[in-house]
């Protein structure tokens, strides 16, 4: 066995290994939303790739050089050879970090999420930005869009300084990203999603500009499973509002069905915009979700 | 049925009621948990299961477990009972009966009488209110007050404790006696008798309450020595006559040991049947003093045990000691031909040796230091009924006389004529005699003519006539009078008719004079009496069954042992009405005894109940559905 000085560790998000695992893995968009700029993505029109996509009627005008002639010699009518064309797509990582997310330790394994997806993102030459909502005025933490595995590193720094706070619904950073960002792709939300403002709203604003919905819930034991007993009044962690729970541990039956009904409807709202839904607990191991869970789920291959 | 309450002014406590719902409102103690956010919890809320009225209420049960409880603890410190038959009474004396019937068990291993009366007892004390009073009386051959009427509980049962069944014969008379004096002092209307119903009719006394008689349900079969008595045969010889009786219905096989001086001597087998006495002897002769101990060994299951033994002292026979005055010359010449007599003073002779004689006949009250058991004072008043009678010159003659007193069984005394009679003085009755504990056994025109005293060891009879100066010794009843004395003389000092020595006082024994004697009684207790200036060691209780010890000075270990001998004891019935003078009561089962039955202690229990409930049902795991 070759014993050698063991390689400095490159995030404190996710070990070396981890990450050289995911750096061969990319992201499995199902919609195929891409920019007109050139990347790593066959476009649904016309291109001008290698790879052979349909035909269509000659018109005026078009260049003759993609005239099928084989196809003339036998039809005596000019078709031409429609090409994909291969262009980039936008992976945006939008980060819930408000103050609901510091229970259970929600935000660091939504920056581990982000940091992995970021990374697969990167080594497959797609245009990466992550957006991080931790105040309470609404204004994202922002990392530019950028390709290239050379942003790697400046990648992992933003995501370990991302941190939590702030009261500002998710709708309102949605918004807020939305409002900065150009480009079509796909959009990765780390969030607990528990918000009382109007989700579809904003679902339906990600869907129409162009981004794909990867809705990912992250949700402490706590959440999942709560242990409340007998009288107790519930602080909300964001707005201080308070609300009194007579006989909690009799209520929790009921708890359970609204929470599994509101999965339910986040993954309704995300489907329903041919996106995606996933709800993980964060007492599940990383490599467990990074590695199993989003493979089988389809959302890396 | 309506329930009462025994501190119905704990009722203020209800107000605690607002306090707790004004506490339960203001939640002031509601733990504060932070979650990261309300949504889910707002919609559990909204939900209409828990919205309905189900809902609502399980929302709120703590609120209606802590007011259940409230409610469960005031109505228990108010004490509720159901009302039973004590409810009304304020005051009530519970005479017990402690004979020895009282110790009959049901069955083999079972209870006896007296521990089911204790039981009824002691829930009666378990269920006294606050202002109501027992008095305890126990009563065997005589009645003794346990307590005071009070209404501690502690008292009560430590006195309900301490009781045990007397190996003796009850005497319901002399219990209601002191629950009469009771009465003097404390007032009450009613009183309780718990007995087994085995127990002479009290038919003399007046009851002046009303009385709940309460008997006892019935004891298993039972087989008893009933009798035991000897009698002379002959010059040595003495014949035991022991009658076994049973309760049983069916007939009951026993076998009868003898034992002299604790060594068996005879035995015999017999069958008992119910309603008729079997009687067995034993024939033997006596040349020394000897006790003799029978004692019955039952075939089947025998109900009570104490009447399974009896014992006898017999003494060999010899002559009667007569100790006549010389001036009783009348006397000294009847007694001079009865066989078997044995006349003091003799020609030139002196007396029996220490003084002791069977009889004295006597004109002089100073003769009255002898030692005799029996007494007969010729033409003399004592000294105590001077003031009530004297000796007159007056002549009178006999017009009344006890005819079944021992005395003068058989003597004539109609045309008795007396010179000088006796004379009662102005305004004295019959209860001054009474009082002064003479009997009047016969009664001349002006006054008694013979009476009699009695104490614990000794039988006195004053003649208040000389016989010289009367025609009594011209007729057939003045011999026979005399014989009558011998013969109690000689029944007294055991020559010629012996019985058993029962319970309740130990036949009177002769020891030093002014000596202090131990007592051990079969159980083991001890204790010291002490003799009188006669030497007689008198009224010693023996309530139990078995040999006396006694020890002391000139006792050399003594024992005297008693039996039962007893024949209603030994029959077990139980009367079911008891006959008063002027009424008469009926017999009530203990089972319908209707007692005030306090429900406090369950409403506390059901109390902590509701607690463990509240408590389990708050600090349990969260239950609902799996995750």
């Amino acid at each position: 066995m070759e014993i050698g000085p063991s390689k400095p560790r490159l995030t404190t998000l996710l070990d070396n290994d981890i990450l050289s695992r995911v750096e061969q893995l990319s992201i499995n968009a199902s919609q195929r939303f891409t920019s007109r700029g050139r990347g790593e993505h066959l476009s649904r029109k016309g291109g001008s790739s290698n790879e052979f996509a349909d035909y269509r009627d000659y018109a005026e005008g078009d260049d003759v050089r993609f005239v099928d002639w084989n196809v003339f010699s036998r039809h005596r009518r000019p078709y031409l050879k429609l090409y994909r064309h291969e262009e980039e797509m936008s992976v945006v990582l939008l980060i819930d970090a408000s103050s609901s997310m510091l229970f259970g330790e929600k935000l660091t394994r939504a920056k581990q999420v982000a940091a992995a997806l970021g990374v697969m993102g990167l080594f497959n030459t797609e245009r990466v930005s992550v957006y991080a909502f931790n105040n309470d005025e609404g204004q994202p933490q922002m990392l530019k869009p950028g390709t290239g595995r050379g942003r790697m590193r400046e990648l992992l720094r933003f995501l370990e300084g991302v941190e939590g706070g702030g009261a500002a619904p998710l709708e309102t950073g949605i918004e807020a990203a939305l409002r900065r960002h150009r480009g079509r792709g796909v959009v990765v939300l780390l969030s607990d999603f528990l918000t009382f403002g109007d989700l579809p709203r904003s679902f339906n604003l990600l869907y129409s500009s162009g981004l794909e919905i990867f809705g990912l819930q992250l949700l402490s034991p706590a959440e999942i499973d709560p242990e409340l007993t007998g009288d107790v009044r519930l602080i909300d962690a964001e707005t201080q509002a308070m609300l009194d729970i007579t006989s909690a541990g009799n209520l929790l039956g009921i708890y359970h069905e609204y929470r599994r009904a509101f999965q339910t409807r986040l993954d309704t709202f995300c489907t329903q915009r041919g996106g995606r839904f996933l709800s993980i607990s964060t007492a599940d191991p990383i490599n467990f979700v990074l590695l199993d869970l989003l493979r089988r789920k389809g959302w890396v291959r | 049925m309506i329930p009462g309450f025994h501190a119905l002014s704990s009722a203020w406590l209800f107000f605690l009621f607002i306090p707790v719902v004004l506490f339960y409102f203001l939640k002031l103690k509601r733990p504060r948990q932070e979650v990261p956010s309300l949504l889910l919890w707002r919609q559990v809320l909204q939900d209409q299961r828990v919205n309905s009225p189900f809902q609502r209420f399980k929302r709120n049960i703590l609120l209606i477990l802590q007011l259940l409880l409230l409610l469960l603890l005031v109505l228990a410190a108010m004490q509720p009972y159901w009302r039973g038959q004590a409810s009304t009474i304020r005051r009530l004396p519970i005479l017990i009966d402690t004979s020895a019937s009282m110790a009959a068990l049901d069955k083999a291993g079972g209870k006896s009488r007296l521990e089911v009366a204790r039981e009824q007892v002691a829930l009666m004390i378990d269920n006294l209110a606050s202002d109501q009073e027992l008095g305890l009386i126990a009563f065997g051959r005589t009645g003794r007050k346990l307590t005071d009427f009070t209404s501690n509980k502690r008292i009560l049962r430590d006195a309900l404790e301490t009781l045990s069944v007397q190996d003796v014969p009850s005497d319901v008379e002399d219990g209601l006696r002191i629950a009469q004096a009771l009465a003097r002092s404390t007032p009450f209307d009613q009183a309780m008798l718990l007995s087994d119903g085995n127990f002479p009719m009290p038919e003399r006394f007046d009851l002046p309450f009303k009385l709940d008689y309460r008997k006892l349900p019935g004891a298993g079969p039972n087989v008893g020595i009933t009798a035991l008595v000897a009698q002379r045969t002959g010059q040595e010889g003495w014949a035991l006559f022991v009658s076994v009786e049973t309760s049983s219905e069916s007939p009951a096989g026993a076998a009868v040991e003898l034992l002299r001086d604790g060594k068996p001597v005879q035995t015999a087998d017999l069958t008992v049947t119910r309603g008729k006495a079997e009687r067995l002897s034993f024939k033997f002769t006596l040349d020394k003093p000897a006790s003799f101990e029978v004692r019955l060994k039952p075939d089947g299951f025998d109900s009570l045990a104490a009447d399974n033994v009896a014992f006898i002292d017999l003494a060999p026979a010899r002559s009667v000691f007569v100790y006549a005055a010389p001036e009783c010359l009348a006397a000294r010449a009847a007694l001079a031909v009865q066989p078997g007599v044995r006349l003091f003073p003799e020609e030139g002779k002196a007396g029996p040796g220490d003084s002791r004689y069977d009889l004295v006949i006597t004109n002089k009250l100073a003769d009255a230091s002898m030692t005799s058991p029996v007494f007969a004072f010729l033409g003399v008043v004592p000294e105590d009924l001077k003031p009530l009678v004297r000796l007159s010159k007056t002549p009178t003659s006999a017009i009344d006389w006890t005819r079944t007193a021992p005395l003068v069984a058989h003597v004539e005394l109609t045309d008795l004529l007396v010179v000088n009679g006796s004379e009662v003085g102005q305004g004295v009755r019959d209860n001054d005699f009474e009082n002064l504990s003479y009997e009047a056994l016969a009664y001349g025109q002006h006054g008694p003519l013979i009476l009699q005293k009695r104490d614990a060891t000794r039988s006195a009879y004053f003649i208040l006539f000389a016989p010289e100066e009367s025609t009594f010794p011209y007729r057939v009843g003045f011999p026979v009078m005399l014989a009558n004395l011998v013969q109690q003389a000689m029944q007294q000092a055991g020559l010629a008719e012996t019985q058993g020595q029962t319970t309740g006082v130990l036949p009177p024994q002769h020891f030093l004079a002014e000596s202090n004697y131990t007592i051990q009684s079969p159980d083991g207790q001890t204790w010291t009496e002490k003799s009188d200036a006669r030497g007689m060691l008198a009224g010693v209780a023996a309530n139990r069954v078995g040999r006396y010890k006694i020890s002391g000075s000139g006792a050399a270990d003594k024992s005297v042992g008693v039996g039962l001998l007893n024949t209603s004891e030994t029959s077990l019935t139980g009367a079911e009405q008891i006959r008063f003078a002027e009424a008469s009561v009926k017999a009530e089962s203990t089972a319908t005894l209707k007692i005030d039955r306090s429900y406090w202690p369950w409403l506390a229990a059901l109390a902590l109940t509701v607690l463990l409930v509240e408590w389990w049902y708050y600090q349990r795991r969260p239950g609902g559905y799996a995750a």
